[in-house]
């Protein structure tokens, strides 16, 4: 458990919480009118400024000895902010965290509030020019979505059931998306996105300039020396390159500290080695998000 | 010391008014690997109509994992894009 279910557990993790899925919070919080402004532009996100920098060069920009620190409490201030005067178009207070399928599918079966929709992945499309309808958003954001045509898929139904989200969720990560979920803003939850890097933009933050916009997930990897055949299949699946085969052992090793316990390279194994621990139970691991 | 790298996409040669809409050509956006390319809508406070083709660009945000392979630069039908490589930080931790 980390500082957001401390916060906003209620004595558990924080997307666990049923209560911060639910319309009435969401009124409290004023979210529709929040969203409506987000994602009118949501491309222009990188473009804008905060605090007189945007995202240009934002790696040479980091490099500088005073101004990479500042920018770096600017910008982890911002994803986590939770103050009144949020800025949507900046995504202030979108604060996300990677999780395995399991809990995905536990989100959407359980606790997501209707209508729940697919839509097209807007870091995909703006990055890699690749239109790809894998969101999963829920709740007042569905609504918001829905009125910009141009994130909707053509021709497939976009609504979905519970079963048909649950399904959709298991098909993208076995293909290798890694499934995040997502307060916008904090503390209401309503989205479930399946990332690959490095287009996901929260990710990219994440991995490329080590900035905490995203969580690694409440768990790690384990490989069961005994199962693991050595067949690599594994290392294809990892979107944040913690697995890799050793010749001279013939297995595959994990480099715990990049893990970020998606459990997508699960589907890749066939001799039942790769399990997923809670991140607590891991020494050197336990509160490293 | 490091010497940044410069990208410049000419909006003369990719865009809807020289009858190259970014969103239908895309091949720089495909081709980088570190995709340092954004497609977006200009950046303007009252919001602009998304659907109008003349507000949107190509630019180059991630300038700091750029190799400097140059495929954009082979890839590109308009000939828009030039890069002059600099230092990549490329796999380096920003911290
Ligand atoms: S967070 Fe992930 S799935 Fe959602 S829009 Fe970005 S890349 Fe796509
Ligand atoms: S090694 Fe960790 S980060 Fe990589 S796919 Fe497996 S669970 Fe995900
Ligand atoms: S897929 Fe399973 S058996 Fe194959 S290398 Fe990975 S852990 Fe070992
Ligand atoms: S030179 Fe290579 S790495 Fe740099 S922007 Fe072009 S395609 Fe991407
Ligand atoms: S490849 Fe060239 S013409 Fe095509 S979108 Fe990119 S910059 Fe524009």
């Amino acid at each position: 458990m980390c500082e957001w279910c401390l916060k906003h557990g209620d004595g558990g993790k924080w997307y666990e919480n049923a209560r911060l899925y639910q319309n009435e919070l969401a009124d409290e919080y004023n979210v529709t009118a929040y969203l409506e402004e987000q994602w009118k532009n949501m491309e222009t996100l990188f473009l804008r400024k905060i605090m007189g920098f945007n995202s240009i060069g934002l790696g040479y920009k980091m490099k500088m000895p005073i101004i990479g620190r500042v920018i770096r409490s600017l910008v982890e201030g911002q994803i986590h902010s939770e103050k009144k005067n949020r800025n949507p178009a900046r995504a202030d207070g979108h604060f996300g965290q990677v999780l395995p399928l399991e809990d995905a599918q536990h989100i959407i079966g359980n606790l997501a509030a209707e209508p729940i929709i697919k839509n097209y992945c807007i870091c995909r499309w703006m990055q890699r020019g690749v239109k790809d309808a894998v969101c999963i958003n829920f709740g007042q954001l569905s609504e918001v979505i829905e009125k910009h045509t141009r994130y909707i898929p053509e021709g497939v139904k976009y609504r979905l059931d519970r079963e048909e989200a649950i399904e959709a969720l298991q098909e993208q990560n076995e293909k290798g998306y890694v499934a995040s979920v997502w307060f916008q803003p904090v503390p209401y939850i309503n989205a479930i996105c399946s990332c690959e890097t490095p287009e996901c933009g929260g990710l990219r933050l994440r991995n490329d300039f080590d900035l905490r916009t995203v969580y690694k997930g409440e768990y790690v990897i384990d490989i069961n020396i005994d199962n693991c055949q050595g067949c690599k299949e594994c290392v294809s699946m990892c979107q944040f390159s913690a697995l890799r085969y050793l010749p001279s052992i013939k297995r595959v090793i994990v480099d715990l500290d990049k893990c970020f316990g998606c459990g997508v390279c699960r589907h890749a194994c066939e001799h039942d080695a790769l399990n997923l621990l809670p991140r607590e139970d891991v020494p050197g691991q336990a509160g490293k998000y | 010391m490091v010497k940044k790298t410069v990208i410049k996409v000419d909006y003369s040669k990719c865009h809807s008014k020289a009858n190259t809409d970014p969103r239908d050509c895309r091949k720089c956006l495909l081709i980088c690997d570190p995709a340092i390319f954004l497609m977006h809508p200009t950046l303007e406070d009252d919001h602009p109509d998304p659907h109008n083709p003349e507000i949107w660009r190509i630019d180059p945000i991630w300038l700091s994992k750029c190799t400097g392979c140059m495929k954009c630069v082979e890839a590109c039908p308009e000939q828009a894009i030039t890069v002059i490589p600099g230092t990549s930080l490329h796999e380096m931790k920003a911290r």
